[in-house]
């Protein structure tokens, strides 16, 4: 297929809210309610107990969930700045905005790996309810932000042949997806670490 | 002129014809494709939950009765009750009546998402089969439809029963989400030319609402599920009080999902409801703007009363009362749409046919429940007869009466638009008429035995009880609606080979249905409809344009597998999407999804974390193709 540029870009791929947008939307809505089930259910169980995390379990670290957090936040950024590239058939900046992110994302998913697995030599899911949640959302989490990356790195290799209307949308639907990605991981994160600000 | 409306016929035939053969129905992405295989797969699933009722009330017409032992009286209870909700009222309603008729009244030509609807229905089966392989292998799940813990825990419930039903719900929940999904945008941004929301038909605002519920409630039933399957396979504690879990935590996860789920049952039926009427009444529905809000507002309401089935737990007294009032809140709307319904039957010329004799019995059915449910917010009443038959008794008013009444009402109804035959009238008032006599013969007596305390799920009672012939009455009951129903697709295979033609539009019918052939073409819609009503198809101006439209080849979109794309609020065109045609893709997902449901039961993590990377494969292949390619 040949490269489609803004002059060639087809405009109906401009329209507001294309409906593959929308599927996106949908999804959100689903997963964030998902989210606040869980979180929800932390909160419960945090006040029908009264040592919270339970006795001999160590408050959460705070300093690098919250810098990492802070990278990952600073994401979404470029990530609409390649939204916007795109929607203007610029292929090379949506691109290059695009791998940036991944990278940083990737990396966020790195540390955040690696400090579950450091945090499951002190304790794990099976110890207490109180594991079983933190270690739950984390993964769910996690989870989530894998799913990020791997979109974004889907998109990379469809849009090695220049844009088409459904990667337009693809790619306003993916970044989307990853705003809201990330102010899942921002109520993740604050929540998991929250009896360390108390 | 004619030969070139001919020849734009034909190119939309050929640019829209589906595969022949069972590969095209195992790779179909049309919605009224989709739309069958949902209906024929809801009805295997009724007929099975169907005999599962029936050996039940067998089983109890007599007290000391030995004919199924406690074991499996357990796994028929809950597996009847599982099937029946989410195999067979959602599915058909929103699997098979959803995507069947709400692109055809909202103008459409497909869903939106096409291959995702195709995912649905795939991922909807294999959860069936999944739950009733499990029963047949001796690991039916055991412990009620809505399975508390602790003795749903693996102390308690060591098999792998529960594994069953956590996971055949999960995937069942991934189907839900994804038509919901799918009709949501379809209503949002698939409709015709001038279709506003204030000019949509009632049918789609309650679907809307039934979608918009799911979307919302099923999240809180796949938490609660996922926390289950970890607590009995991983070994975490959330339901574990000894380590400082909860059990009331599951009842409320449940029931967030739970009651909101009572209402995304109903809400489909009051849709049908508002569309059989005006058909038999050749009248517009009395107070449409309050009857549509209504029934959103319904299914709004319906998630702040979940602690009501919680009343007998222990929960403070404020709790209580604050969700007796809650629930108290839903009789407003559920009244507004029952005056509506009443007065619009009275105030038009109703022919009582078949379809309008089962939504009247719909409404008697329903007032009935309404009435037993408004008793529930009495707390002491709930508390004394919670667990009981009065229960039973009242939601099966409510489940059967209500939702399930006006689903057949709408089978008879859209009969000749999905067929092109009409069904025989004389059997199908018989039908209604055994139905409605089996139907309170068999679930009035529980309101009777439930006040005399004959407690729920029992598999028998001793003869002193003074239950007996309440029981031998409903078991009569319930093999009357058996015959019932019997008779009513009876009615419905013999009309199908021998019914006469049904034409366009029997009923006169008010929405865009009835306004193209029966059985519709694959491309719905020659010309795209204009609309500037509720009961676009009464609107004979604008139908007369849509001819002339076509003749002059305008809004027909005959150059691929085209669909206009709507603004949201006043459905005026703001482009056109390309439709994907028919995929095997789908289906393979869904299998992988089913197998890794499968190893998942016997705890092969390593095995479901390779068919993870083979979902994923899948999903690539699924994307290698962009619908403007095909």
């Amino acid at each position: 297929m040949s490269e489609i540029t803004a002059e060639t870009l087809d405009p109906r791929a401009r329209e507001r809210f294309p409906i593959g947008w929308w599927g996106a939307a949908i999804l959100i809505v689903s997963e964030s309610v998902l989210f606040g089930m869980m979180i929800g259910t932390y909160f419960y169980l945090r006040f029908r107990n009264l040592r919270w995390p339970p006795e001999g379990v160590p408050k959460p670290h705070v300093l690098v969930p919250l810098v990492v957090l802070g990278c990952l936040i600073a994401t979404a950024v470029p990530m609409q700045l390649a939204s916007i590239a795109g929607r203007a058939g610029r292929l090379r900046p949506t691109r290059w905005l695009l791998v940036l992110s991944a990278l940083v994302g990737a990396g966020y998913f790195g540390v955040e790996v690696w400090q579950f697995t450091q945090d499951l030599h002190t304790s794990t899911p099976q110890r207490d309810a109180y594991d079983s949640i933190y270690y739950t959302l984390l993964a769910a989490d996690h989870a989530h932000v894998a799913v990020a990356v791997l979109l974004v790195l889907w998109l990379l290799w469809k849009l090695r042949h220049g844009f088409t209307r459904y990667r337009t949308t693809a790619l306003r639907a993916i970044v989307f997806f990853w705003h809201a990605v990330i102010v899942l991981t921002i109520a993740v994160i604050l929540t998991t670490l929250s009896p360390s600000f108390t | 002129m004619t030969t070139t409306v001919t020849e734009r016929v034909d190119r939309l035939e050929r640019m829209w014809v589906e595969r022949p053969g069972v590969l095209g129905w195992l790779t179909t992405t049309d919605h009224k494709r989709i739309g069958l295989l949902y209906f024929w797969a809801t009805l295997v699933f009724f007929g099975a939950g169907g005999i599962e009722a029936l050996t039940m009330r067998t089983q109890l017409i007599e007290p000391n009765a030995h004919l199924v032992g406690p074991t499996l009286f357990n796994e028929l209870f809950s597996v009847h009750g599982m099937t029946m909700i989410f195999w067979f009222i959602i599915p058909m309603t929103t699997g098979a009546f959803g995507n069947y008729l709400v692109p055809l009244m909202v103008g459409a030509r497909d869903l939106a998402f096409p291959r995702l609807n195709a995912l649905s229905f795939w991922i909807f089966l294999a959860s069936g089969i999944f739950l009733y392989v499990g029963l047949f292998s001796g690991n039916g799940p055991n412990a009620g439809w809505f399975d508390y813990v602790p003795l749903a825990s693996k102390v308690f419930d060591p098999g792998r029963n529960i594994e069953i039903y956590t996971l055949s719900l999960i995937l069942n929940g991934i189907s839900s989400t994804l038509t919901s999904a799918n009709l949501i945008v379809t209503i949002f941004k698939l409709r015709a030319p001038g279709m506003s929301f204030n000019r949509m038909p009632l049918f789609c605002f309650a679907f809307l609402a039934a979608s918009l519920g799911l979307l919302f409630a099923l999240p809180s039933l796949t938490a609660d599920l996922v926390f289950l399957y970890l607590d009995r396979n991983v070994g975490t504690h959330f339901f574990d009080v000894a380590h400082g879990g909860s059990t009331l935590l599951w009842q409320h996860l449940f029931w967030f999902f739970g009651h909101p789920e009572v209402y995304i049952l109903i809400v489909p039926a009051f849709g049908i409801a508002t569309e059989i009427i005006p058909a038999f009444t050749q009248r517009k529905m009395i107070a449409f703007p309050l009857v549509a809000i209504a029934e959103l507002l319904v299914v709004f309401i319906g998630f702040g009363v979940w602690a009501h089935h919680m009343f007998a737990t222990g929960l403070p007294s404020t709790t209580l009362i604050f969700f007796a009032g809650a629930t108290a809140m839903v009789v407003i709307p559920s009244t507004i749409q029952v005056f509506a319904w009443s007065t619009s039957m009275i105030a038009g010329r109703p022919q009582f046919k078949t379809p309008l004799l089962f939504i009247a019995g719909f409404i008697f059915m329903f007032v009935v429940g309404g009435l037993t449910g408004i008793m529930f917010l009495a707390i002491p009443f709930d508390q004394q007869t919670t667990d009981t038959y009065f229960v039973i008794a009242h939601f099966h008013y409510i489940i059967f009466g209500a939702a399930v009444f006006p689903i057949f009402g709408g089978m008879y109804y859209w009969f000749p638009k999905v067929t092109g035959k009409l069904y025989f009238e004389r059997p199908g008032q018989i039908s209604f008429w055994i139905l409605m006599v089996g139907t309170n013969l068999l679930f009035f007596p529980m309101h009777i035995v439930g006040l005399l305390g004959m407690p729920r799920r029992v598999y028998t009672y001793p003869a002193n009880m003074g239950w007996g012939s309440y029981n031998l009455v409903e078991t009569i009951g319930g093999y009357i609606t058996g015959i019932g129903i019997l008779v009513l697709f009876a009615n419905l295979v013999v009309s199908y080979f021998r019914g006469a033609p049904a034409g366009h539009d029997p009923w006169h019918g008010p929405t865009l249905e009835w306004s193209i052939p029966s059985p519709p073409p694959e491309y719905n819609f020659a010309t795209i409809p204009v609309v500037s009503s509720p009961y676009p198809n009464w609107d004979h101006g604008d139908r007369e344009r849509d001819g002339k439209r076509l003749a002059a080849g305008e809004d027909v979109h005959d150059q691929g597998h085209q669909q206009p794309i709507s603004a949201l609020i006043d459905g005026w065109r703001v482009g056109i999407a390309d439709m994907p045609h028919s995929s095997p893709w789908p289906i393979l997902t869904a299998f992988v999804l089913c197998m890794m449901a499968t190893v998942l039961v016997v705890e092969k993590f390593v095995v479901a974390g390779f068919l993870a990377i083979v979902l994923l494969l899948t999903l690539l292949g699924w994307h290698s193709k962009e619908p403007q390619e095909q």
